[in-house]
């Protein structure tokens, strides 16, 4: 049991209105595994990850978490199973305070009476947030917004963690810092889910990748090899 | 001399704090409906309505004692009317758009006072005012300061709005509860990837402000004499200004917005008379003012207070999830189709103009006659919501201008009704471009609000003038409209002629309409209703295709307005016109359909003919066997299920924006449609295949 | 060959954020130009400061020697710049020809109240043959009585590219074309935008994502991360350039780096 992959997708489709995004991807995350999932824009990256996490419901194959058949289970379901998600973009409650946009997610994942403990290592994690605990989510900067959604999914080390287009808007020493703590909590059994379009943190970090093309997946291995891979499949004019 | 200055001013003050209070209550409900579910609720007052006059009815008919009567009518059935609205109306509505929200809280706040009514066989009767929540609430007073004293039911009023504003401030502090209300409204998929439910977050959040709209309705009742839905409706519409003044999502600021609105009104009222009395050019002013302060005051904070124009919409980060909602069903027709339809339509035509000009009566001719001008006034809401997609609540009064225009110049200048009726479409366009000028910059649903705060204003203030609606003539001789004359034609001679006249009319306005559609106008509407950004990519001016729209619209509607006055030989505004009747229009229109020339017709149709074909089950008697006398029991069906039916029909507003007439016809005809162009394409392929034989 | 499109040191910022650092990117008349980066390099912000959307906090745009730095988004359009969007924006419940008619009217400016009123608002025989000849060109001729519900993506993007084109633009600015597009459809897009720009001679400025479109479809490159420029000059060489490898992949040793001319 101990050993069941945390999440297995299995011939994944999905659809986005008429358009389908996914071609039957499968994907397999043991716990304490690290996954990069690297690939083009639009190669369906974003759509794994929100079927991962339950956004998106799978048109066609399975998903289970924890060895459960979650393939209709609503979002919130995802979430009591463990599965922490810090979406692309600006993903905070625009109009909460930093603080508020912490408290709703922290009372369910670690109870009430962490929540304060929960709030103080969000702040020594990110010092930025802390001088804006009480500052509107909607007028912090892009990057300081990317760090309280972050913040949210590190402190409370899920069993799985999905992060969407990580390092997008950090200053590259925040980036660093952030992989940091990853590198930290995986050390303590999260499994990770990693999207990133600047692939170099990513390799270091994870064991796995998996290439994304056009909703399939074109590529899978291990991290070492990836890098030649990756670098052929973005600029391929020169790889020939 | 200072000295009762100040006295007056302090008395003004708590003179002005009872209804403050209300106008307090009422916007910290409305701040409340939509911080938990995004719903720019009219339907507030509905349901505030139907709290108060069940509690009453409790209280008065069936003699029950205060306690049960409120559990009753504010912990039981409120809560109730919230989670049925929230389960079967707004949950599956959280995509959709702000604008298309608000037609639906229009239909409810039409349908759900009509619908308890019927229900609870509730009949509003003069002469047995409301009571509160307090015994002798209305009768035992306290006089703190000796210059004014509170009733019971107004300290009891001002208590629950402060300890609601705090309570509901601590919710949303301090609760998880209140947290996640606000969570689901801004984002119901990030509210669910914390692991919130997100469905049942907001039936809680229904259940309350539910409760919260009956509570308010529970102790606004006993300052009104009888209990009337409408006056709960216009509360609303006050209120909304210290809603306004909230931006929707501040509590201390909606109540104290709410009670400066209520002072303000208080002070105004008692220094005005005396300056006038001073200045007596001020006087016209003091009259018509006083009524219209709160429209007055609702609009400028509309237009004038640049904030509300950069509210807070926070827009969903993951609104991307959901994919753009399916296309409308096909919009080409085959021309066959098309051919079959008109056929249909000349036929049907011509039978009811048969009946009209040779078998029917005075009452039927009148009626028809109705139907076919009201058709003709909304063509202006086919213009203005159907082309431009904008809500306009103030068609009323647009057509009220073209009434008043021709019963001035007939009273006082005997001028052609007939051109004066043109005068009064043209004074009613300029009225309308004008008022498009500051309320286009506001948009979306305050533009809706902003109209209705004109439309309020228009009927507190400007029916009053003696050059408007004729002022105090008016209460003694009506407003008396003559038939007009035409060279030989006498269309007063008899109500057939007019009838030709009104259908000429109608046709004349159905083609103009129908030009402006497929013109450049109408196409150019079409694409920014289609897309903004694209319109605009291409060169086209947003405000200015709208003001033309606003100015055509206006015209239309005060045509029509004129003519339905001369057919009644009076303007009768208070029962054509009125905000309430206007917005009525809206909802009927939008709910046939607001894109057809067609759902207009339907519409006139509906709202005259409706209740005295079907309700009256006379469409009974026109099959054989059946005559007035054996008619099945449960005939005449009551008029208002008219306001239930055509106000839950607009709630199918979001789904299928064309109007469900036209959905269901567009469905209905589909698959005909289909087997036309698959003839057509076998026809081709056979075509194509016997020319590539003999080549 | 002159500039038709001169933009000067645009800077722009949100809430504290720097999103655009001085900027200046030209546009010769006729040339294809293209403009890439990261996500969040800032390119659809310097877009928008172009189009009008948004207001740049410093900075000019002059469009045939002419300053249009406070002109709104519709007569930027007038004056000759076309676009078309990354997410798709039609007109919905309208044909696909109808979206090239009322460009066409729109941008001839021949619409009046009264025109409409006796029917001359109608679209005239000679604009439908316009149309019909830019549909022709896109390969779009069978299609032009659909409802643009019933298209492809693809065939979507070349609607807006008619509509735009039905306006006579100097500059066409295409976001993100290939999004959503696989890779034939994508060629095919660059096929035909490519004999249509040969035909009609407007310049285009293009923000991609796509590497493949960029190098193949477009004579001059500009580059673009966290808000500045960081590279500029003709494509092949331009993504050669080790900066512009970097911003795509960090500082990534990459094997085969050496064995690039």
């Amino acid at each position: 049991m101990t050993d069941a992959p945390i999440l297995e997708l299995t011939d994944v489709s999905a659809e986005y209105g008429p358009f389908r995004s996914l071609f039957g991807v499968s994907l397999t995350i043991r716990p304490g595994a690290a996954v990069a999932l690297l690939g083009a824009n639009g190669a369906g990256k974003t759509t794994v990850a929100r079927v991962a996490s339950g956004l998106v419901s799978a048109s066609a194959g399975s998903v289970t978490v924890d060895g459960t058949d979650m393939t209709e289970a609503r979002t919130y379901e995802f979430a009591r199973a463990g599965v922490a998600h810090a979406p692309e973009g600006r993903s905070v409650f625009a109009t909460f305070t930093v603080e508020e946009n912490l408290t709703l997610s922290f009372r369910r994942a670690l109870g009430r009476s962490r929540v304060k403990a929960g709030l103080e290592e969000a702040y020594s994690l990110f010092p930025r947030l802390g001088e804006r605990r009480s500052q509107t989510a909607g007028t912090l900067s892009g990057g300081e917004q990317r760090m309280l959604s972050l913040s949210r999914v590190l402190v409370e080390k899920p069993r799985l963690l999905i992060a969407d287009e990580l390092s997008l808007g950090l200053a590259p020493i925040v980036v660093d810092e952030v992989y940091e703590t990853l590198a930290t909590i995986r050390g303590t059994g999260t499994a990770l889910l990693i999207v990133e379009q600047h692939v170099q943190h990513a390799l270091e970090l994870c064991d796995d990748v998996a290439l994304l093309d056009h909703g399939t997946i074109a590529w899978e291995g291990p991290a070492s090899e990836a890098a030649e891979v990756v670098v052929t499949h973005l600029f391929d004019r020169e790889g020939s | 001399m200072l000295a009762s200055f100040g006295e007056d001013f302090f008395r003004a003050l708590l003179q002005g704090t009872p209804p403050g209070t209300v106008y307090a209550l009422i916007g910290l409900g409305f701040v409340l409906t939509y911080k938990t579910s995004g719903v720019f609720n009219l339907a507030f007052g509905a349901q505030a309505y139907i709290s108060a006059a069940m509690f009453f009815k409790a209280r008065q008919d069936w003699e029950w004692g205060i306690v049960p009567a409120l559990i009753l009518s504010v912990f039981v059935l409120a809560p109730l009317i919230g989670l049925t609205l929230e389960r079967l109306i707004f949950r599956n509505l959280r995509t959709a758009s702000a604008v298309s929200k608000l037609v639906i809280a229009i239909g409810l706040s039409v349908a759900l006072p009509a619908l308890f009514e019927l229900l609870a066989n509730y009949k509003p009767v003069a002469g047995r005012p409301p009571t509160g929540i307090v015994p002798d609430g209305g009768s035992v007073f306290y006089d703190p300061f000796g210059i004014y004293p509170f009733s019971r039911d107004e300290l009891a009023q001002i208590i629950v709005a402060v300890a609601a504003m705090l309570l509901l401030g601590a919710l949303f502090r301090l609760t998880a509860a209140g947290l996640a209300m606000r969570g689901v409204v801004e984002s119901p998929r990030m509210t669910e990837l914390a692991g919130i439910p997100a469905d049942r977050i907001s039936a809680l959040a229904w259940a309350i402000s539910s409760m919260f709209a009956g509570m308010a309705g529970v102790l606004i009742a006993p300052r009104l004499n009888t209990l009337i839905s409408t006056d709960f409706l216009t509360l609303v519409i006050i209120a909304m200004a210290a809603a306004a003044v909230g931006r929707l999502v501040s509590l201390p600021r909606a109540l104290v917005g709410g009670m400066a609105l209520g002072w303000f009104i208080a002070l105004f009222n008692t220094f005005l008379p005396r300056w006038s009395d001073d200045y007596t050019w001020l006087k016209p002013f003091q009259e018509n003012l006083t009524p219209s302060l709160p429209f007055v005051v609702l609009f400028g904070i509309l237009v004038f207070w640049p904030a509300i124009r950069r509210s807070i919409d926070a827009a969903d980060p993951l609104a991307g999830v959901d994919p753009p909602p399916p296309a409308l069903a096909s919009a080409t027709r085959h021309p066959l189709l098309t051919l079959q339809t008109r056929a249909f339509g000349v036929v049907f035509f011509s039978f009811i103009g048969w009946v009209a000009f040779t078998q029917a009566d005075v009452r039927w001719v009148s009626l028809l006659t109705q139907a076919v001008i009201l058709a003709t006034i909304y063509l202006s809401i086919t213009v203005i919501t159907g082309f431009a997609g904008q809500i306009s609540l103030c068609q009323g009064a647009f057509a009220a201008i073209g009434g008043f225009t021709v019963f001035q110049m007939a009273d006082r200048y005997e001028m052609s009704v007939l051109l004066a009726a043109l005068i009064g479409a043209l004074i009613a366009a300029l009225v309308g471009a004008l008022l498009s000028l500051p309320v286009l910059r506001i948009g979306g649903v305050w533009l809706a609000i902003a109209t209705l705060a004109f439309a309020f204003f228009f009927d507190a203030v400007m029916v009053k003038f003696s050059w408007v609606g004729g002022g105090s003539t008016a209460l003694l001789t009506g407003t008396r409209v003559p038939r007009p004359v035409l060279g030989p034609l006498d269309f007063g001679a008899s109500d057939r002629s007019f009838l030709a006249l009104a259908i000429v009319v109608f046709v004349i306005v159905a083609v103009g309409v129908i030009q402006l559609r497929e013109g450049t106008i109408g196409r150019t509407l079409r694409a920014l209703r289609g897309s903004e950004v694209a319109a605009e990519s291409i060169g086209i001016s947003p405000a200015r295709a709208r003001i033309i729209a606003f100015a055509v619209s206006a015209f239309i509607a005060g045509l029509g307005g004129a003519m339905l006055a001369m057919q009644q030989k009076d303007v009768n505004y208070g029962q054509n016109f009125t905000p309430f009747a206007a917005m009525f229009w809206l909802v009927l229109v939008v709910s046939l359909s607001a894109r057809t020339v067609e759902g207009a017709a339907q519409a006139g149709a509906a709202f005259v003919l409706f209740a005295p074909v079907i309700l009256d089950g006379t469409f009974l008697t026109w099959l054989p066997f059946i005559t007035e006398d054996n008619l099945p029991g449960f005939f005449p069906i009551p008029g208002k299920w008219r306001f239930v039916l055509f106000g839950l029909t607009a709630i199918q507003f979001a789904r299928h924006p064309e109007g469900m007439v036209e959905f269901g016809k567009r469905r209905a005809t589909r698959k005909r449609n289909e087997r036309y162009y698959a003839r057509d394409a076998e026809r081709a392929a056979q075509a194509a295949a016997e020319a590539g034989m003999a080549t | 060959m002159t500039a038709i499109l001169e933009s000067s040191r645009i800077a722009k910022s949100f809430s504290g954020i720097q999103a655009l650092t001085d900027v200046s990117i030209d546009v010769m008349e006729g040339e294809r130009v293209g403009l890439i980066g990261p996500n969040g390099a800032g390119k659809t912000t310097f877009f928008n400061c172009l189009l009008g959307v948004l207001t740049p906090d410093t900075g000019t745009v002059r469009f045939h020697d002419r300053d249009i730095s406070e002109l709104p988004v519709h007569k930027r359009a007038q004056a000759g710049i076309g676009r078309t969007f990354q997410r798709i924006e039609l007109f919905s419940d309208t044909t696909v020809r109808e979206h090239l008619l009322i460009a066409e009217r729109v941008h001839n400016e021949r619409g009046s109240f009264w025109k409409d009123l006796i029917g001359r608002g109608r679209p005239q025989a000679d604009e439908i043959d316009r149309c019909d000849a830019v549909l022709e060109l896109l390969g779009l001729a069978e299609l032009g009585d659909e409802p643009v519900e019933a298209l492809s993506l693809g065939q979507g993007r070349l609607v807006e590219v008619g509509r735009a084109l039905m306006t006579e633009p100097s500059l066409l600015l295409l976001d993100e074309p290939s999004s959503g597009l696989d890779r034939e459809e994508t060629a095919a897009l660059a096929t035909t935008l490519r004999e249509i720009q040969a035909e009609k001679g407007f310049a285009i400025l293009l923000v991609e994502h796509d590497v493949d479109l960029v190098a193949d479809f477009t004579e001059r490159l500009y580059v673009l991360d966290f808000g500045s420029l960081i590279a500029e000059g003709p494509t092949a060489e331009t993504l050669q350039h080790p900066a512009v490898r970097t911003a795509y992949l960090g500082t990534l040793e990459v094997g085969d780096q050496e064995a690039m001319p």
